[in-house]
């Protein structure tokens, strides 16, 4: 088993290396949107000396670990599966005795990402430099829980959209239900702001939702803000949407397949 | 008079294209409306903890999120579909038949594709514009409110003229596929006043990808902040692309030379 991962390893990621412009695109996406809202919160911070509680620092560095986090947690199975459903090059992989998704798909998803982490490492010292934010908070055994919290993350936030891609089996609305998905994420995972100046009621559904595993908490974990009790609750949550999101995607996917008669068969 | 008649049949072909897909148009517009809901939310969010941002009000985010929304539907209404068919033709050769149309072949390659339900994106913008200048309580003049839709038009013509040039690039560079992502990628950007933004990012986003000059630039103009000078300088400017990206095309038309020779 380790070897076919070592080998898929070795195709996805010279596959990367043939996509090395759209790898200045990708590091613009993942950038802008971030910078974006630092600057909006960090002006607002600026002028009214806090929001919230949240300086500008706070801000700053809030939007600069969601940077790195997001990149680790987020996948882009849609885009890369969904089209094999409904063109029907699926055929070729299933018959292949390996899961297409949780070995081939997933390799393909962690490849794509390595690359720019390599590429954002110099950019995001050059923010380091520009906005000279105070990391003092942050220390080694809130990066070390936060290691298995975001590789936690990934995996629930992999499962789910890969349970959502395998929707195309039934539909070929799969890319608006994702669209509908990605709105969920905006709303429960702390992207657009720390989920604390969120409206009440959103915090208190987003606790429970495994959105806030993708971003929130690894941002928080790393930061230092969160107490005893709220680090044992997240890793509750974690473990139990692990599980659950396991649960979703094998049903998914076991009466997904059932369905599939490939096209032009 | 040509030009519009080709345009209504246009129109015509892909009113019919987008009729075989109704329960999709449908929701589409149910995704666009929540859409809407989540960005209005994530204003009142922010204007919660503050009065103003980059000394824009409530108001005149509502506004500028109309005129964003202009924008917005220009990228996926006519620039993406039509880029997909171009980069589509290019690798296929099927630009040749494109080629030997009657007509002038920048105008087929960018309106031969439009998605028409987006339509309704420019009503629920002009309705954001009408109702956040009214919050706003800023008074319109019609001096104002014609430089106002005059850079508009010329926002929109920079955005299409960097278009132009962007996908005349493949031509030189066959396999530039990602010819538009750039646009697509900073026109988040275009969400929020550019006063806000860090110098490198205000710089980027008005002079090298001009989202800015869209967006932030009309509604400074309706808000009365815009001395006549810069507004025509704006129109000119706008002039200007279009003409160099016209001479862009022409260009890249003679670079090119089918797929399968």
């Amino acid at each position: 088993m380790l070897k076919i991962f070592q080998r898929l390893w070795q195709v996805n990621w010279a596959e990367q290396w043939q996509y090395r412009a759209n790898l200045i695109m990708y590091l613009l996406y993942w950038l802008v949107s971030p910078i974006i809202y630092l600057a909006v919160w960090t002006s607002i911070a600026n002028s009214k000396g806090s929001v919230n509680g949240l300086t500008a620092n706070d801000f700053v560095t809030y939007y600069m670990t969601l940077l790195i986090v997001d990149q680790i947690t987020s996948n882009i199975v849609i885009h890369t599966f969904a089209y094999k459903i409904q063109d029907g090059t699926l055929s070729g992989e299933l018959i292949r005795p390996i899961h297409p998704m949780l070995t081939n798909t997933l390799v393909n998803n962690i490849a794509f990402k390595t690359l720019p982490i390599m590429g954002f490492i110099p950019i995001w010292i050059i923010l380091f430099f520009l906005y000279k934010p105070d990391f003092s908070n942050v220390a080694l055994n809130g990066i070390l829980l936060a290691i298995p919290a975001m590789m936690m993350g990934f995996f629930v936030g992999f499962l789910l959209s890969a349970a959502i891609t395998a929707l195309a089996f039934w539909t070929t609305r799969v890319y608006s239900i994702h669209e509908f998905y990605f709105a969920l994420i905006l709303l429960f995972s702390g992207q657009f702001v720390p989920l604390t100046l969120m409206p009440k009621l959103i915090q208190d559904i987003a606790q429970y939702l495994p959105f806030q595993l993708l971003i929130y908490y690894p941002i928080q974990l790393i930061l230092g803000k969160l107490s005893n009790a709220q680090i044992v609750q997240g890793y509750v949550m974690g473990v139990v949407w692990l599980v659950v999101a396991i649960a979703i995607f094998s049903w998914v996917w076991r009466n997904g397949v059932k369905r599939f008669s490939a096209v032009g068969a | 008079m040509r030009t519009l008649k080709l345009l209504s049949a246009f129109l015509k072909v892909n009113v019919q294209m987008s009729l075989a897909y109704r329960a999709d148009t449908v929701v589409n517009i149910l995704l666009n409306i929540m859409w809407l809901g989540w960005e209005l939310l994530s204003l009142s969010i922010i204007f919660n903890n503050t009065e103003t941002i980059g000394g824009w009000g409530f108001g005149e985010l509502i506004a500028l999120l109309g005129v964003f929304r202009l924008v917005h539907t220009l990228m996926i209404a006519l620039i993406w579909p039509n880029t997909e068919k171009f980069n589509q033709s290019i690798r296929d050769g099927s630009m040749d038949y494109t080629l030997l149309q009657p007509i002038n072949s920048m105008f087929l390659v960018t309106f031969s594709r439009i998605t028409v339900w987006r339509v309704w994106d420019l009503v629920l913008a002009t309705v954001l514009i009408v109702v956040g200048i009214n919050i706003a309580g800023d008074i319109v003049t019609p001096l104002s409110l014609l430089t106002f839709l005059l850079l508009t038009v010329s926002g929109a013509v920079v955005i299409y003229s960097l278009w132009i040039v962007l996908i005349a690039l493949t031509f030189w560079f066959t396999k530039f596929d990602n010819n538009v992502t750039i646009l697509q990628a900073l026109l988040d950007a275009g969400r929020y006043p550019v006063t806000v933004y860090p110098v490198w990012l205000r710089i980027l986003v008005t002079f090298i990808v001009p989202i800015a000059v869209a967006t932030t630039v009309p509604l400074q103009a309706l808000r009365g902040d815009l001395v006549v000078s810069r507004a025509l300088m704006f129109i000119g400017i706008s002039i200007a692309s279009f003409l160099i990206a016209s001479r862009v095309w022409k260009a890249g038309l003679k670079q090119y030379s089918g797929a399968s020779s």
